[in-house]
């Protein structure tokens, strides 16, 4: 008997003495997260766990519904005044959780609080297009941007409203501590290093939630996660893989819940340096790596293999795009035919973070074509220092890489990955810059589209990048819970509910 | 006494200094947590202004004097990620490292003691074998495995305990169990050898020979003797358990300083980093010299101010 074999039949052993949980409706919604909230002031952290928290205690300017398009929320409305003008008509009757009136007064706060260099924002990079906001009247405000900016309305999704005379007089600290939103749930109590209470607002102008208190708790394991959820003392838990997945779905306890992202996965290539300088060579890469393989045989939790460097929740998805086709005989000829060419060693640059079973899987087919790919494996931080050396043929020759830039538009993915004036990119192609720089400054969505179905074109016939995959989110949720994952990755609390 | 104290406390600040200079420089040896704090459609322009907002773009020496210098006057600085004081953050993990360090002790000692001075006496029975064996495979399970087993059957099969978490008293027992059983093992063995030296000495063959009862034996003379190398065990094992138990508090999601220091070095959250390891520095130091002092009550041959030191 192995090592793993006892682990199993020992799990197993034990599910002879589960009790059955009745799904019974509860006040209290437990949620387990993977670490707890950096912070839970919006515009001060951009990671998921501080992402799934705060966004239920504050309203943002415009929201997506659960089919993904964008819709009202502190914005009742908007019209393009000009090319580089946005017009926001302010919803009456919205108050924060300490009773005062969301006035025009608190979004130009929030905007100009976030775009502030000295307020250093690390999510200062999605906003500073903006360069003005300006008070109409009570009820306008009137975004100013750089050039003209298709992706503003989409990146104003994540652009959260904070009260002006609550974070003003906090500071940055204070803020942090006791945060003040407008949003469904109200900030009760943070426990640190434990959990994130927030009670219902009752007050909320808009869809209330169903529960009178959330509790948001850090489990760092995946498995303790799952046994928490069988065992009842928590309704939803989020980042599970395929294989917990499976173990939940097959228990009666407790559901899986799943979504496809917007989130792509990707073999970034740097195509500036020998032996991926050459079209063919990347070509015979991309050919040599079985996508389904790594779907159907790695993953297997609703991923889909992916045509091009989007996902259809994305604006500027190219309908028509076919995947590279997985072909090993034909990769090997060209390697073959390449000789010592394709043979200089390559680098595959990784870090634990990213899923080590994809990194060394993509290895071996490359490796099995004749490429001679090692793998490089370094932590996050210096990782990432490599991957955005400032010059770019030191950046890595090879790279897998999981990418959403939460704003589902390809000019969130494709610029930063692609134009050569990205820290990212690993490509220098005029021409592929000049699509990608209409795509981003032109307001006509007819323009836009067609710029990025050339886009697409290019990368796909120069192979400047291998798309992968569609990721997907899987959660585990107790059987009497009403939700259905979108393809942000957003828990929105008031779009929950017990089954009755 | 006092030369002992002076010479000690010179000690202590020498290893503290030297604890807080590796510290410093190893860390940001091994990367710059800018990339990791910037979304990842942030410019050149947009990491140089997080990197200068962080002051991590001033000369490392400057960086340095700085550190020391705020450290002199018990500023702990800011966490670069929650931006709220690592002494706020360390003071809500500590009461929980604490509470786990104190049951896996407890599980330890009450388990351990008993167990290795029933080893040694008993040592030429049989059973003593598997007994020996048991503890060896207390020893030998890897907590990640004992405590996610432990959880499917007490948490979710039989629903005794709470699968995971903190907050009363039924938490802690899981956590506590699964770190115990590991140091448990050390004691037992350690005060199995310590107990059998000590019977081989001809002070016991002389109780023995003067009749005096066994329990007398093992409490008045036994057990006293061989107390030194369990004190020395039970110092190193307080300043182990009190830097936190990464793996047990990870598998039950145990709020203690051990995963909050892994999640700050692997987010290169400096600051944090260099708060918590001061901290364990201290308490190490500390401990040792707790141990040494003992050491002088259980045995007055040990003077503090003659040799040891």
């Amino acid at each position: 008997m192995t090592f793993s074999t006892f682990i199993k039949a020992a799990a197993l052993a034990t599910v002879v003495f589960l009790p059955a949980n009745a799904a019974l409706a509860k006040d209290d919604l437990v949620v387990n997260l993977v670490n707890e909230p950096a912070t839970l002031d919006p515009h001060m952290q951009w990671n998921p766990d501080s992402y799934y928290v705060y966004r239920n205690i504050f309203d943002n300017l415009v929201t997506r519904d659960d089919a993904g398009e964008i819709v009202p929320q502190v914005a009742e409305s908007w019209k393009q005044l000009s090319d580089t003008e946005l017009e926001l008509d302010i919803r009456e009757g919205i108050t924060f959780h300490d009773g005062e009136a969301l006035t025009a007064d608190d979004v130009v706060y929030s905007v100009k609080r976030i775009t502030d260099p000295e307020f250093s924002s690390p999510q200062l990079g999605q906003f500073n297009s903006i360069i003005d906001a300006k008070k109409i009247d009570e009820d306008t405000v009137v975004l100013t941007t750089k050039s003209p900016y298709p992706a503003l309305l989409a990146q104003l999704v994540k652009l959260s409203i904070v009260p002006e005379h609550v974070a003003s007089e906090l500071g940055k600290e204070g803020f942090n501590e006791a945060p003040v939103g407008s949003g469904p749930y109200k900030f009760a109590g943070w426990d640190r290093g434990v959990q994130v209470k927030l009670t219902r607002n009752d007050a909320y102008w808009g869809e209330q939630g169903a529960f009178k208190t959330v509790t948001f708790k850090s489990v760092p394991d995946a498995s303790t996660r799952v046994a928490n959820l069988r065992a009842g003392t928590a309704d939803l838990v989020v980042s599970l893989d395929s294989d917990l997945a499976m173990q939940l779905e097959g228990s009666t306890e407790a559901q899986v819940l799943s979504a496809p992202t917007e989130r792509v996965g990707f073999m970034g290539m740097n195509t500036l340096v020998a032996p991926l300088d050459d079209p063919e060579i990347r070509r015979a890469a991309a050919m040599a790596i079985d996508r389904e393989g790594i779907v159907e045989g790695i993953l297997r939790g609703g991923e889909t293999v992916a045509s091009q460097m989007a996902t259809s929740a994305h604006f500027g998805f190219v309908d028509s795009a076919e995947p590279i086709p997985f072909d090993l005989e034909k990769a090997r000829e060209i390697v073959a035919a390449k000789g010592d060419a394709a043979k200089v060693p390559m680098k595959f640059a990784t870090s634990p973070v990213y899923d080590q079973r994809i990194v060394q899987a993509i290895q071996q087919m490359l490796n099995e074509a004749g490429f001679n790919v090692e793998i490089s494996m370094t932590d996050m931080a210096t990782y990432l220092k490599a991957a955005q050396n400032p010059d770019q043929m030191a950046r890595p020759q090879l790279s897998f890489g999981r990418w959403s830039c939460a704003c589902q538009d390809v000019d969130g993915v494709q610029y930063p990955l692609l134009h050569s004036s990205s820290n990212w990119s690993r490509v220098n192609d005029p021409e592929l810059d000049a699509l990608l720089e209409t795509g981003r400054t032109t307001l006509d969505k007819e323009a836009r589209l067609a710029a990025y179905a050339k886009v697409q074109k290019i990368v796909a016939d120069n192979t400047y990048i291998m798309p992968l995959y569609q990721a997907a989110a899987l959660y585990g949720a107790s059987n009497g819970l009403e939700w259905q994952p979108t393809a942000n990755e957003s828990l929105f609390l008031n779009r929950m509910s017990w089954k009755d | 006494m006092t030369i002992f104290l002076l010479r000690r406390l010179g000690q202590s600040l020498v290893a503290l200094f030297g604890v807080m200079t590796l510290v410093f420089f190893i860390q940001r040896l091994t990367g710059d947590p800018t990339y990791l704090l910037v979304p990842e459609t942030a410019t050149q322009a947009d990491i140089e202004a997080m990197r200068h907002a962080l002051g991590l773009d001033r000369a490392l020496v400057v960086q340095y004097v700085d550190f020391l210098w705020d450290t002199l006057r018990f500023d702990f600085g800011k966490s670069f990620i929650q931006n709220v004081p690592v002494t706020t953050i360390i003071a809500s993990r500590l009461p929980y490292t604490l509470q786990l360090a104190g049951g896996a002790l407890l599980v330890a000692i009450a388990i351990g003691l008993p167990v290795g001075l029933l080893l040694a006496l008993a040592r030429k029975q049989r059973w003593t074998n598997i007994l020996m064996g048991v503890v060896l495979a207390a020893q030998s399970m890897p907590t990640f495995w004992s405590g996610i087993l432990m959880i499917l059957l007490f948490g979710v099969g039989l629903g005794w305990l709470p699968p995971s978490g903190s907050g009363s008293f039924a938490h802690l027992i899981m956590p506590s169990i699964a770190l115990g059983l590991l140091s448990m093992a050390t004691y037992a063995r350690i005060t199995r050898s310590s107990v059998l030296d000590e019977l081989s000495k001809d002070y016991i063959r002389s109780a023995k020979a003067r009749g005096v009862k066994t329990g007398r034996l093992v409490t008045r003379h036994l057990l006293r003797n061989s107390a030194i190398p369990v004190i020395s065990i039970t110092a190193l094992e307080i300043s182990q358990l009190l830097a936190g138990a990464v793996i047990v508090e990870t598998v039950f999601a145990w709020p203690g300083l051990g995963l909050l220091t892994v999640q700050s070095v692997v987010s290169r959250d400096f600051v944090v980093v260099q708060g918590v390891v001061l901290l364990g520095a201290l308490v190490t130091i500390m401990m040792n010299f707790l141990a040494d002092i003992l050491y002088s009550f259980v045995d007055p041959r040990i003077r503090l101010d003659g040799v040891s030191g």
